[in-house]
């Protein structure tokens, strides 16, 4: 394995049993994610994708093969490791934002620092921090209700970063937004990815965001049918 | 790398529970009712048998009849059998917030003790509110039959040991409650979770 290689699949496989019947829904993936790439990954609906999603972002476990995030075989990690992982290597970002409707946008944001055990003053003022950096400083108290679908997006993509993951997981991220609210989500990302290094890897069919990518796998059936450049 | 550990420490739980009871106050003061009602019916009954034993001068109690004593464990039962209910609908609620949660780091743990420690504080809000309706219950109702003079010789020691005494059943019964459908809630799988359409 490479050194610059930050998540290396090995025949990587998904099963599952419904009604008797076994489903591949991954079906020997090999496929190597490259520390601060930007990959996007394309197929139809039912092509692997969300299994390939989960099993990357440490949520679910390979029926066959191998994968390993950061050197690390995600088969051999505990629950204990497996939520360290998800706290502390990977930031999710989802189609629907899922931000904690109790709490604040500062709030939601540092809620990730807190599972980090990171001490609250320290985690407040990065989260403050953080939603300054994606223009929502001046929103810091409001709850996700009262905010826009993008700025709900923003304080989720504040919320994947708060512990300086390597990897951002991004599905469908612009999926419920408007053209132009997208356009800012795309940026954004695109931009953490450039400046921070952070590896990018997002599920999507926005025409635009497959373009700004540097590498586009091609799912079907759950098996890898092409890699582009981007 | 070396994987580490993730935590989640008492006072970030307080904080997280007392915001989903402020933001979720309508199930919240159903639950305070129903555990809060059936710990004032208890105390009145307890308190009446001790007041009246009082007035009449350490003599014999009010005579607490054993089928009331019967009614209120059947209505603490029936308020344990209500807050089950409306937690379970809780965790139906936020079965996305939970899978989010434990992309974030959470361990089933800390699902579980975050929906305990809400619990906790509906039971203990349920306990102070319902030992106070039913002291003015048995109160009022002591004083109407015995007149108010006899108010200041009412056994002080006694009042606050049954006060913690409720409150405590209270809580207990509320945690009680809520321990199947936290459990529930813990073991949740976050695959399933995210996917979850309300």
């Amino acid at each position: 394995m490479s050194f610059d290689t930050i998540i290396e699949m090995e025949d990587l496989a998904r099963n599952y049993e419904m009604g008797g019947v076994t489903i591949k829904a991954l079906d020997g993936v090999d496929l190597s994610i490259y520390r601060g790439e930007y990959m996007s990954i394309v197929g139809p609906s039912g092509s692997g994708k969300t299994t390939l999603f989960n099993l990357i972002g440490g949520l679910d476990r390979p029926t066959r093969g191998r994968i390993y995030i950061d050197g690390v075989d995600v088969a051999r990690l505990d629950a204990y490791e497996l939520a360290w992982l998800r706290c502390r290597k990977i930031g999710y970002i989802f189609q629907t934002f899922n931000l904690i409707t109790v709490l604040t946008a500062l709030e939601n944001v540092s809620l990730p620092t807190v599972f980090a055990g990171v001490p609250r003053d320290e985690g407040l003022a990065k989260a403050e921090k953080l939603l300054a950096s994606v223009g929502l400083g001046d929103r810091l108290h409001h709850r996700p209700l009262e905010l826009s679908a993008g700025q709900q997006q923003r304080v989720a993509i504040a919320r994947a970063i708060a512990n300086d993951p390597a990897i951002i997981l991004a599905d469908e991220p612009t999926g419920n937004l408007d053209l132009n609210t997208g356009t800012d989500i795309i940026d954004l990302l695109h931009g953490l990815n450039r400046t921070r290094g952070m590896t990018l890897i997002a599920a999507t069919h926005d025409l635009k965001m497959i373009r700004a990518s540097d590498r586009i796998v091609w799912l079907r059936d759950g098996r890898i049918e092409k890699i582009e450049r981007g | 790398m070396e994987p580490g550990r993730v935590t989640f420490k008492l006072g970030d739980a307080l904080r997280l529970g007392y915001e989903y009871i402020k933001r979720r106050r309508d199930r919240a003061i159903i639950n305070v009712a129903s555990v809060g009602l059936a710990i004032s019916f208890f105390s009145m009954i307890v308190l009446a048998e001790a007041f009246h034993r009082v007035q009449s001068g350490g003599g014999a109690g009010l005579g607490v009849e054993a089928y009331q004593y019967w009614m209120v464990a059947v209505a603490l039962a029936v308020s344990v059998i209500g807050i089950a209910n409306a937690m379970l609908i809780a965790v139906f609620e936020r079965y996305r917030e939970i899978g989010t949660m434990k992309c974030l780091g959470a361990l089933d743990r800390h699902i579980l003790m975050l929906f305990l420690i809400e619990s906790s504080i509906v039971g203990a809000i349920g306990g102070v509110t319902g030992f106070t309706a039913g002291a003015l219950a048995a109160l009022l109702s002591a004083a109407i039959s015995a007149g108010f003079s006899n108010i200041p010789g009412i056994p002080l020691a006694e009042v606050i040991g049954l006060f913690s005494a409720s409150t405590f059943l209270s809580i207990l019964l509320s945690v009680s409650a809520t321990l199947y459908p936290a459990w529930r809630a813990a073991r949740l799988d976050p695959v399933e979770a995210l996917r979850y359409e309300l």
